[in-house]
């Protein structure tokens, strides 16, 4: 797969950890993280380019998988897609209330 | 139950051994995630909204103590602490990571488990008769074709690759408790007027995005025609199914095109060109299946057990679960137990790992060690001895698995919808629980008698809402979810699609408008009849008319 970027507005890059499997954002220091909260949120398209480029070469060294890009609301900040909402809330119904993608223990 | 023979086990432990050495050639980027995929895949491994899922099979939903105690220590030592027991029989963990994986592959096949033909498109994961071996209206057990069905599908290499997956559903009772008729191919054992026993098969039927009801494809094919009539099925929708379309490839599909009588000429002319011997297996090797499912010694015991009348007749919560969750077992002073897995406060399905030891044990100690999960979402101990009900009604309410409600209206089917599936488009969790909840009085669950709502949230309709009395699925747009009801539907021998209403609701809106149904249920119905009977007596427009006149 490759991060193409055909979004509006702010975008946010994503993907899941290839390892635990979890779903992790790009940073601003390029790095993955956990928690929405750190993603980039970017209108750059130079920067946007930079983060396509990063996620493309993070899928081929085996880091993260299915890494693409999603439109964030620029009032709110949160995913536009009901889906990608998801993915950062966790479930809703989380029977041992431990979501916050954490790893296990 | 069975047991593994050497084979069997050869080939488990082999695939565990290759899939250790394909996890370890993708995270060192030997292969790409494109080449890995279908390898995950064929072994359970999904990658889900959140994380991985692992899909645990279970054949025909039959289970012994040690493997429950297995899975409750992989939910420990490898996921959260709870499993997930699926529409298929199955069981689920949602929080795997990859590199645990094929450790719990071992694990799983040091308990004679494993995750095959749970993914991808072949022949799935027989699924059959909960009850099975146990229920009074069996003509015989249903798992030993449901066992041979198992051995000729695994890893078949003519069906590794179907135009899309197959499903295949075994009961040998009139009463349908495992839904053949929304099966690829649904298998009823039967017997003629002269006794012998034979398979009345039928074909091309399905759930998802076009609910057919399967028609009969043969009425009473000779027991030793199976394999390879069968072989013939899957030869000609091998050929015929359509690949260009991922959502007309399913058998259904083919079947309505072609017309169920010029499906059956194909599959006749297929059949004429095998030879049937090199097909089926001899008599001995079904001999042998057969005899791992013999029935267990059960004790000579009197026809009613005066310590569960006595019981009875003092605790009526516990005269209630009796009423509601147990069934007459063939063998007398026996009975099925059914434990509830829908507790108002627990997703439909979810069990702990606490939870499944505590099962292991009451199955080892009043079940002959063995146990069940159902296709909606429940478990069952199939023999249990009228005499020990009470201590294990009291067992299972130390661990909050003592709900009466098996049939009634919070006894509902549930996928797990945006909370957990990366193919959902609404929640399904949440809506199930408020409706549980909405209706939790026992008495009132009791006086509105059975009651099927199944929920899917989304058009693939893992919760099965096409054949739900009351079928509810889960869509949504520009951000709300909101929820289309079908009505009159039926999972049993009389199976049914149910009657599409109208437009959607919001879960509230639709919590009231269940709630008149049932109203209106109650008010009208005559002497006798179900919800489904009053509906349909009454007809469609009469319901739809209180679902949506919120005056």
């Amino acid at each position: 797969m490759s991060a193409k970027h055909k979004g509006k507005g702010p975008q946010a890059l994503t993907a899941n950890e290839l390892r635990e499997g979890f779903v992790v954002w790009l940073t601003k220091g390029f790095e993955w993280s956990l928690d929405f909260k750190d993603a980039l949120l970017t209108e750059n398209s130079d920067l946007i380019e930079k983060m396509r480029s990063f996620g493309d070469s993070q899928e081929h060294d085996n880091i993260i998988v299915g890494v693409y890009f999603i439109d964030v609301d620029s009032e709110s900040g949160l995913p536009v897609r009901y889906r990608e909402k998801f993915r950062v809330s966790g479930p809703t119904y989380d029977p041992e209330q431990k979501f916050k993608n954490t790893t296990k223990g | 139950m069975y047991r593994y023979d050497e084979f069997d086990r050869e080939v488990v432990q082999s695939r565990v051994n290759q899939f250790r050495g394909q996890v370890d050639r993708r995270l060192k980027g030997a292969i790409t995630e494109d080449q890995f995929k279908p390898l995950r895949l064929q072994n359970g491994l999904y990658l889900q909204l959140h994380a991985y899922m692992l899909r645990v099979a279970v054949p025909y939903g039959t289970l012994n103590s040690d493997q429950f105690r297995q899975l409750a220590m992989i939910a420990d030592k490898y996921d959260r602490g709870y499993g997930h027991v699926t529409t298929r029989q199955n069981i689920q963990f949602n929080w795997p990571e990859l590199t645990d994986v094929p450790d719990i592959l071992q694990d799983l096949a040091d308990v004679q488990m494993h995750c095959f033909q749970t993914s991808g498109n072949c022949i799935r994961n027989v699924t059959s008769d909960p009850y099975a071996g146990a229920a009074g209206d069996e003509i015989e057990d249903p798992r030993p074709t449901a066992e041979l069905l198992r051995q000729w599908s695994t890893m078949h290499p003519e069906f590794a690759f179907l135009p899309r997956k197959f499903k295949i559903a075994v009961v040998a009772s009139p009463n349908d408790r495992a839904v053949i008729k929304a099966h690829d191919i649904g298998i009823e054992i039967k017997a003629n007027e002269a006794g012998e026993t034979g398979f009345h098969i039928i074909v091309g039927g399905g759930l998802g995005r076009t609910p057919i009801i399967g028609q009969t494809l043969h009425p009473f094919l000779p027991r030793e025609e199976l394999l390879p009539y069968l072989e013939a099925v899957m030869r000609v929708y091998n050929r015929y199914g359509r690949r260009d379309n991922k959502y007309k490839a399913r058998i259904k599909i083919l079947v309505k095109e072609t017309g169920i009588d010029t499906f059956r000429d194909q599959v006749e002319a297929e059949y004429a060109t095998l030879t049937p011997s090199d097909i089926a297996v001899s008599q001995d090797e079904v001999d042998r299946i057969t005899a791992y499912f013999n029935p267990p010694k059960f004790e000579d015991l009197p026809q009613t057990s005066k310590t569960l009348t006595k019981h009875i007749s003092e605790d009526t919560d516990f005269a209630d679960w009796v009423e509601i969750n147990i069934t007459p077992h063939k063998a007398q002073g026996y009975s099925i137990v059914n434990i509830s897995l829908k507790p108002l406060d627990k997703a439909p399905g979810d069990i702990t790992s606490d939870q499944m030891r505590a099962v292991a044990g009451f199955a080892d100690q009043y079940s002959l060690g063995e146990l069940r999960t159902t296709h909606s979402q429940n478990i069952v101990l199939p023999h249990v001895k009228q005499d020990d009900l009470y201590a294990l009604y009291n067992a299972l309410k130390a661990e909050k698995l003592h709900d009466a409600n098996i049939g009634l209206i919070s006894d509902i089917i549930c996928c797990p919808g945006m909370d957990y599936c990366a193919l959902a488009t609404a929640r399904s969790i949440p809506l199930s629980l408020a409706i549980a909840q909405r209706f939790k009085e026992p008495t009132r669950q009791k006086t509105i008698g059975e009651m099927q709502i199944k929920i899917s949230g989304c058009i693939n309709a893992c919760g099965h809402h096409h054949v739900g009395h009351i079928g509810i699925l889960g869509l949504e747009k520009a951000g709300v979810e909101f929820y289309q009801v079908k009505l009159g539907g039926d999972a049993t021998e009389t199976a049914a699609v149910g009657d599409i209403t109208g437009p959607g609701f919001s879960q509230e809106e639709l919590i009231d408008g269940i709630e008149r149904m049932v109203e209106f249920y109650l008010n009208h119905k005559e002497d006798g009849e179900r919800f489904i009977d009053s509906y349909r007596r009454l007809g469609l427009p009469k319901f739809k008319e209180v679902l949506y006149n919120a005056a």
